[in-house]
């Protein structure tokens, strides 16, 4: 009788750091081919920043009327002298967060509904990879959106981007970790509570009644302020309008770089702790499966 | 030995029963998250949150005077509002056909309903009615919280404004059949469904009036029969400046009804007829 060798090969049944990476890679590379698989997105990255700011642009030119007569009431009321920029940015902010919500947040709520989320997790795989893996495409995907809006604001819209922009880069860096990190959040509590529109309609309709999109956000009443105040969306748009549109440098926005640290760190941790809390409660109530 | 009604005879009797099918599981499946429901009325108050500041900084002492110069009011926020209402209906339309199609490929249900003898046509129809009742109804709920919050109050004659907007709406389903065939062959339709609502909405004038369009865009606003809906409509409730008279607005409408619903129509068959040949109807 002949003892065979069995080569041990690695594999993602142990659980180590390496396979925890080539989840992530796996995940990461399946999310490229799906995002890739749907030619709508090359459109959409075209046509979206210029149709969406459009909207409130044009509505901007009627209130401002013929003879210029409301124009002039609001660089009276808010010191901005061209109103296309400065809702040309503050709308991007607002669809990139959109975006976001609706790719991260729903990342773990599709595999749900196609029924493959409850076979993944038995998986012994690293469960965040899930999140993150999806997040990695999609943060490249917005990092194309934002430059291609950027050069469409300037050939439509006329937007002059007067500022530096590596102050505009590093603007856009300290932002990520609060967009995405209110994304993982997001998308854990998805799981469990399952109305995803709903509260995808709830987080952005709040940056967009708060933040100032397009408005400054002194118009607001005074009860409205402190909650602005508590959103890292105002500090992106107002630190991205400052870095790009003027000139003042970097002491217009390092107020906001210190807050969007601090943001950063607590959207990115309180991500990761409701993740960890979300994974635990799905697999002891079963709900993992249920749509 | 006496025959059931069964659904491969058809009839008008069992295709209004496939009919009641569809709409009573897209009813039940609606209100299984009732958290939506109470967002379909939100919803628009939000979007039109940020004009309503916006438009504060360009009022002097609380009249949009330079908004009354191009559309004939100052009440811009009842001029937005009308627009939010009828955008409401083209989502529903939009949404309810081509995003219905893309979840039952999703589920995975799309080819053994192709399969039963019902009209395709049907399907679609069906698809839409709940969604088009549930948006009338929280539309008035979305009126009611724009009373209070944006101070909406129509002055015109309500009963004409709503049958001037009737062949509109049929018109939409044209426009929605049409755009399933999209989906059919795309077998994508969230980015489609997003933004082709959204284009229909921008150019048809719902949040500004379309005669600050640039030259250049302003055709594809004019051949939109939305934008004659939503022109006669703020020109009877809220007396504003029409593009053309109100009564040469709703034969167009009526018009653009009819050619809508046959060219939606042929182009949904033809594209379904490739889809078949194709074979790619179950894949997603």
């Amino acid at each position: 009788m002949t003892t065979q060798t069995i080569p041990l090969t690695r594999s993602l049944g142990r659980s180590n750091f390496l396979s925890g990476l080539r989840a992530l890679g796996a995940v990461m590379k399946r999310e490229w081919v799906i995002f890739l698989r749907y030619p709508s997105w090359f459109i959409s990255l075209f046509i979206w920043p210029i149709i969406f700011p459009l909207s409130y642009v044009m509505t901007a030119r009627a209130l401002s009327g013929r003879d210029g007569i409301g124009m002039a009431q609001f660089q009276a009321a808010t010191g901005v002298q061209d109103y296309t920029g400065y809702i040309a940015i503050g709308t991007i902010i607002w669809m990139w967060q959109n975006v976001v919500l609706w790719n991260i947040g729903f990342s773990l709520r599709n595999e749900q509904l196609r029924g493959t989320l409850e076979s993944n997790w038995l998986s012994p795989t690293w469960r965040f990879a899930y999140l993150l893996g999806s997040s990695a495409p999609q943060l490249l995907s917005m990092l194309m959106f934002l430059t291609v809006s950027a050069i469409e604001f300037v050939l439509v819209f006329g937007v002059q981007f007067q500022g530096s922009l590596w102050l505009t880069l590093l603007a856009l860096l300290a932002a990520i970790p609060s967009v995405y990190g209110l994304g993982f959040a997001f998308a854990s509590l998805v799981i469990t509570a399952k109305e995803a529109n709903a509260f995808v309609f709830l987080v952005r309709g709040l940056v967009m009644i708060f933040c100032g999109i397009t408005y400054p956000i002194s118009i607001l009443p005074d009860w409205m302020r402190p909650i602005a105040n508590w959103l890292p969306q105002t500090y992106i748009i107002h630190a991205i309008r400052s870095a790009s549109l003027s000139t003042d440098g970097l002491s217009a926005i390092a107020g906001d770089l210190k807050i969007l640290a601090l943001f950063g760190i607590f959207w990115l941790t309180f991500g990761y702790l409701v993740f960890n809390w979300m994974e635990r409660r799905v697999r002891r109530t079963g709900a993992i499966g249920q749509y | 030995m006496k025959s059931n009604f069964v659904l491969f005879q058809p009839t008008l009797a069992t295709q209004f029963q496939a009919l009641s099918a569809i709409v009573r599981k897209d009813w039940k499946q609606y209100w299984r998250y009732p958290l939506n429901a109470v967002s379909t009325v939100l919803q628009p108050v939000i979007w039109l949150a940020p004009v309503y500041f916006m438009g504060k900084a360009f009022s002097i002492n609380g009249q949009a005077l330079g908004f009354a110069q191009y559309s004939g009011t100052s009440d811009y926020m009842s001029f937005l509002i009308l627009g939010a209402v009828l955008g409401n209906f083209v989502n529903a339309v939009f949404w309810g056909m081509g995003y219905a199609l893309k979840n039952d490929m999703d589920a995975g249900v799309m080819e053994s309903n192709w399969l039963t003898p019902v009209p395709r046509l049907l399907i679609l129809v069906g698809r839409s009615l709940t969604n088009l009742f549930v948006t009338t109804v929280t539309s008035f709920g979305m009126l009611i919280v724009c009373r209070f919050v944006f101070g909406f109050h129509p002055t015109g004659d309500v009963l004409s404004a709503v049958l001037a907007v009737i062949p509109m709406l049929i018109g939409l389903y044209g426009f929605g059949f049409a755009f399933a065939g999209l989906v059919l062959i795309m077998r994508e339709a969230n980015t489609m469904v997003d933004m082709s609502a959204f284009l229909v909405q921008v150019f048809s004038g719902a949040d500004f009036p379309v005669t600050i369009l640039p030259k250049w865009l302003l055709p594809i606003a004019l051949i939109l029969p939305l934008t004659y809906g939503l022109d006669a409509a703020r020109g009877l409730l809220l007396k504003t400046n029409t593009l053309l008279s109100i009564g040469t607005e709703v034969i167009l409408l009526i018009v653009f009804m009819f050619i809508m619903l046959w060219l939606g129509s042929w182009i949904f068959y033809r594209v379904e007829r490739r889809v078949r040949m194709l074979g790619t109807l179950g894949q997603h």
